[in-house]
C-alpha cells in the first residue's frame, strides 16, 4: 500500500523525458505518458487490494480522525524549520512532511483518475492523430493527471496546495494548447485567473489553520478541530476560505465562468478536466476537509446553498445552450453544484458516489461529444440530426452516457442521484428538495436534447460521408460505458463480496442502501417523463415548441444571456478595476515616477548643467582660484589669530 | 645681521613672480619653471625663519633645513616627472601649449 506513492511519481517522470527525447521516440512519446498512467492505474489496483485486507493494526494504519474510516498514512520528514530541537506541538519548531494518505475517498478518486486518464490517453491518440505538438500534449496530459493523483494522496494541506496549483497550471496549459487561435488563449487564461481567485482564499485558510493548530498535517488538523481546540468562528471562517477555493476549482456560482469557455481546450482535455482532475479536486477538497465543514453549521449551509444555485442555474442553461460541448459543460457545472449541495446535506457518500457515477457518464459523453466534432468539425447542435445513421457506435455510447447522467434507473447516475436526494430530503429545508428535484428533471431533460437533438431526429444531408469513431477512440468509449452502466450497482449490497459504498466511502457510521421508495418514484418519473418528452419534442418533432418558447419568452432569452454574469464582470472590470487602475497607473507615473523618482535626478543634472561652465579648462584660471583661495584663508587665519 | 623681513620680501616677491608665471604663461614647460620658482621661494622662507629662531643660537633648530631638503628631492623628482609628461604630451599633439590640451574638458 506505501507504494502508492509511485502512482503519481511515474507520471511526473515521463513528463520531462516526453519533453526532451518526444520528437525522437516512436509516436513522439505518446506510448510513454500512457504506459506511465496504465503502471499508475496496476499499482492503484494493488493499493487497492491493500487497502481492502487492512485493518487499524495494520502498520501505518488507524481509524480516521472525524471520519471514522480507516485511513493510512505514510510519510518522510521534508524539511524543518525554526529553534533545533524544540517542540514540535507548538510554533517554535515545524516539521513539513511529504506524505501519503490512504483512505476510502483517495482510493476512490485513484480509481476514477487513473482510468478516466487512461481511456482519454489512449483516446486522443486517435483524436489527436497527426497533431504537430503530440509530444507537448502527452506532456502536459501527465503532468495533469500527476498533479491530481498528488492532489488526492497528499496527507497535509502545503502539498495539497503545491497540487492544487499544479492542477490549475496544467489546466491552462492543455485549455490554451491551440494557441494558435485567440480564444483558446483567452479561455486559458480566464481559467487561470477565475480559479486563481479562489485559490487565495484556499491558501489563506490554510494559514489560517495552520496558524491555529501549528501543523499543516491534515490529520493533525483534524484532531484539534474534533477536539474543540479551535473556536467556533475559527472553523468556520477557514472552512468557508478553504470552500473559496473549492469554488474556483469546481466552477462553483459565481466563480462558473471559466468552465464553458474551457470548451476551447481539445475535447479529450475537456474530458478529463469535467471527469477526473481539475473540477473534481474542488469537491474532493471540500470531501477531505469534511471534519472541517461539519463541525460548523454555517459553512454546511453555505456549501449547500451555493451548491443548489449552482446546480440549477447551470441545468437552466445548458437546456437552452446550442453549442454541444457548453451543453456538456454547464451539465458539469449543474452536476458539481448537486455534489456541493449533497456534501452540505451531510451526504458524504452520495456526493464522492455521484462525483464517480459523473465521472465515468461525463468523460464517456466528452469523448463522444468529441467523436461527433471529429467526424463532423460541427458543434452547433441545430445543424446536426439523426447522425446515428452515419455514426452508429458513438450514437449509442453517447446515449448510454446521456441516460445514466439523466438518472434512468438501473444506469450508474441513477443510484448516485437518489442517495444525494436523500441526503437533501433528510437534512434541509424542503424548499432544498423541491429545487434539487427540478434540477434532476431539468438535467434529465438536457441531456434528452442533446442525444435526441444530435442523434436522433431528421438526418442532416450535410452529413452523409461522416464516419464513425476509429478503434481507439470506440473502445475506449466502449469501457467508459461499462462504468457509466453497471457503477451503480457499487450501491447495493453483494452479501459476501461487498457491502456496498455506503460502508466504504463513510462518514463516521456506515449505512446500507437507503432507499426511500417515494423519492426514487418521483425522481424515476421525472427522468423518464424528461426524456419520454425530449425524444417527442426533439426527435420525432411532435410537440410544437414554438408555444412554450413564446410563453417564457423572457426567461429563455436569460437563461440564453447566461444570466449575465459574463457581462457583469466585463461591466466591473471595465467600469471599475480598470478605472482604479488607470488611478493607481497615474498615480505611479506622476507622482512616484516623475516626484519621487525623476526629481532628485532632475536637480542634480540641471545642477552640473549650470556648474560645468567653471571647468574652462585653462590653467590660469585654476591657479588664479587657487590663489585667491589661498589669500582668503590667509586672510581668514589671520582674521582668526587676531 | 639681515633682518628676517628681508628674506620673506624676497621669498613673497619669488612666490609672487612664480603664480604670475603659472597664470600667464602658454607653454607648459614655464610654467613647470614657475613651479619650481614658487618652490624655492618657499625654501628660503623656511631657511630663514630657521635660522632667525630665538633662543640658543644658530643652529638650535633643524626643522626648517629638514623641510627644505624634502622639497628639493621632491622638486627634483618633480621636474623630471613633469618633463617626461611634456615630452609625451608634445609627441602625441605636437604641441605644449596648455590651452591647446582640452580633452578633459566638458
Amino acid at each position: 500500500m506505501v507504494w502508492a506513492w509511485l502512482i503519481p511519481v511515474i507520471s511526473f517522470a515521463v513528463v520531462p523525458l516526453i519533453i526532451l527525447f518526444g520528437k525522437r521516440l516512436p509516436g513522439k512519446g505518446s506510448p510513454l505518458a500512457i504506459l506511465a498512467i496504465l503502471a499508475g492505474f496496476a499499482i492503484f489496483w494493488v493499493v487497492f487490494a491493500g487497502f481492502l485486507s487492512a485493518t487499524p493494526e495494520t502498520e501505518g494504519c488507524a481509524t480516521g480522525v472525524g471520519t471514522k474510516a480507516l485511513t493510512c498514512n505514510f510519510q518522510i520528514t521534508w524539511f524543518e524549520a525554526g529553534i533545533p530541537g524544540a517542540d514540535t506541538s507548538g510554533f517554535d519548531r515545524i516539521e513539513i512532511a511529504w506524505g501519503i494518505t490512504i483512505d476510502p475517498l483517495t482510493v476512490s478518486m485513484l480509481g476514477l483518475a487513473t482510468f478516466v486518464a487512461l481511456m482519454v490517453q489512449i483516446y486522443s491518440l486517435g483524436y489527436m492523430h497527426g497533431d504537430p505538438r503530440i509530444d507537448w500534449y502527452y506532456a502536459f496530459h501527465a503532468l495533469f493527471i500527476a498533479s491530481m493523483l498528488t492532489l488526492v494522496l497528499a496527507d497535509n494541506f502545503l502539498l495539497l496546495y503545491v497540487a492544487w496549483e499544479l492542477v490549475g497550471l496544467c489546466s491552462y496549459l492543455l485549455i490554451g494548447f491551440w494557441h494558435e487561435r485567440p480564444e483558446p488563449r483567452e479561455a486559458a487564461k480566464k481559467a487561470f485567473i477565475v480559479t486563481r481567485i479562489g485559490d487565495v482564499g484556499l491558501l489563506v485558510g490554510i494559514l489560517l489553520l495552520w496558524s491555529h493548530v501549528g501543523s499543516f498535517s491534515m490529520s493533525e488538523t483534524f484532531a484539534a478541530v474534533a477536539g474543540g481546540e479551535l473556536s467556533d468562528g475559527v472553523v468556520t471562517f477557514s472552512a468557508l476560505l478553504l470552500f473559496l477555493g473549492a469554488m474556483g476549482k469546481s466552477a462553483q456560482f459565481p466563480f462558473h465562468v471559466w468552465l464553458p469557455d474551457a470548451m476551447e481546450g481539445p475535447t479529450p482535455v475537456s474530458a478529463l478536466i469535467h471527469a477526473a482532475t481539475m473540477v473534481a479536486a474542488g469537491v474532493y477538497l471540500v470531501a477531505r476537509a469534511f471534519p472541517i465543514f461539519s463541525a460548523s453549521d454555517t459553512a454546511m449551509l453555505v456549501v449547500a446553498t451555493i451548491g443548489l444555485i449552482t446546480a440549477l442555474g447551470a441545468a437552466t442553461i445548458a437546456l437552452v445552450a446550442t453549442d454541444l460541448k457548453r451543453i456538456l459543460a454547464y451539465s458539469t457545472i449543474s452536476h458539481l453544484g448537486l455534489m456541493m449541495l449533497s456534501l452540505g446535506a451531510a451526504g458524504y457518500t452520495a456526493a464522492i458516489f455521484h462525483l464517480l457515477a459523473h465521472g465515468f457518464a461525463k468523460a464517456l459523453l466528452f469523448l463522444g461529444a468529441g467523436s461527433v466534432m471529429h467526424s463532423t468539425e460541427e458543434l452547433d447542435v441545430r445543424r446536426m440530426g439523426g447522425l446515428r445513421k452515419v455514426m452508429p457506435v458513438t450514437a449509442i455510447l453517447f446515449s448510454i452516457g446521456a441516460l445514466s447522467l439523466g438518472g434512468i434507473p438501473i444506469l450508474a447516475g441513477f443510484w448516485s442521484k437518489d442517495e444525494i436526494l436523500i441526503a437533501v430530503n433528510d437534512h434541509l429545508n424542503p424548499v432544498f428538495i423541491v429545487l434539487t428535484l427540478l434540477t434532476a428533471f431539468l438535467s434529465a431533460l438536457y441531456m434528452a436534447r442533446a442525444m435526441f437533438v444530435v442523434f436522433y431526429g431528421k438526418f442532416a444531408e450535410h452529413f452523409e460521408h461522416v464516419h464513425d469513431a476509429p478503434p481507439t477512440m470506440s473502445i475506449t468509449m466502449g469501457l467508459l460505458a461499462v462504468f457509466a452502466v453497471f457503477f451503480g450497482l457499487a450501491a447495493l449490497n453483494w452479501p459476501g463480496a461487498f457491502d456496498g459504498i455506503g460502508y466504504f466511502i463513510i462518514y463516521e457510521k456506515g449505512h446500507g442502501l437507503e432507499f426511500v421508495v417515494w423519492l426514487a418514484a418521483v425522481s424515476t418519473v421525472l427522468a423518464v417523463g424528461a426524456f419520454i418528452y425530449g425524444y417527442l419534442a426533439y426527435a420525432r418533432k411532435s410537440v410544437n415548441l414554438e408555444g412554450a418558447r413564446r410563453t417564457f419568452a423572457l426567461p429563455l432569452k436569460i437563461a440564453e444571456g447566461r444570466y449575465y454574469v459574463d457581462e457583469l464582470y466585463q461591466w466591473t472590470i471595465d467600469r471599475v478595476v480598470l478605472s482604479l487602475s488607470r488611478f493607481v497607473a497615474w498615480f505611479d507615473r506622476a507622482l512616484v515616477n516623475d516626484v519621487g523618482i525623476n526629481g532628485p535626478g532632475d536637480i542634480t543634472r540641471g545642477l552640473g548643467e549650470k556648474l560645468k561652465y567653471h571647468v574652462t579648462g585653462y590653467v590660469y584660471s585654476y591657479v588664479l582660484v587657487m590663489a585667491l583661495g589661498l589669500i582668503g584663508l590667509a586672510i581668514f587665519w589671520w582674521l582668526v589669530s587676531r | 645681521m639681515v633682518p628676517l623681513v628681508a628674506f620673506q620680501l624676497l621669498s613673497a616677491a619669488l612666490f609672487a613672480i612664480g603664480i604670475y608665471g603659472v597664470m600667464a604663461r602658454r607653454s607648459a614647460v614655464l610654467i613647470v619653471m614657475s613651479i619650481e620658482l614658487m618652490l624655492n621661494a618657499v625654501n628660503i622662507n623656511l631657511i630663514a625663519a630657521a635660522s632667525h629662531l630665538e633662543g640658543t643660537g644658530r643652529w638650535a633648530n633643524f626643522d626648517g633645513h629638514i623641510i627644505a631638503i624634502f622639497i628639493i628631492t621632491v622638486a627634483a623628482a618633480e621636474v623630471g616627472l613633469g618633463m617626461a609628461i611634456i615630452l609625451r604630451m608634445y609627441r602625441n599633439r605636437s604641441t605644449v601649449n596648455v590651452d591647446e590640451i582640452n580633452l578633459m574638458k566638458w
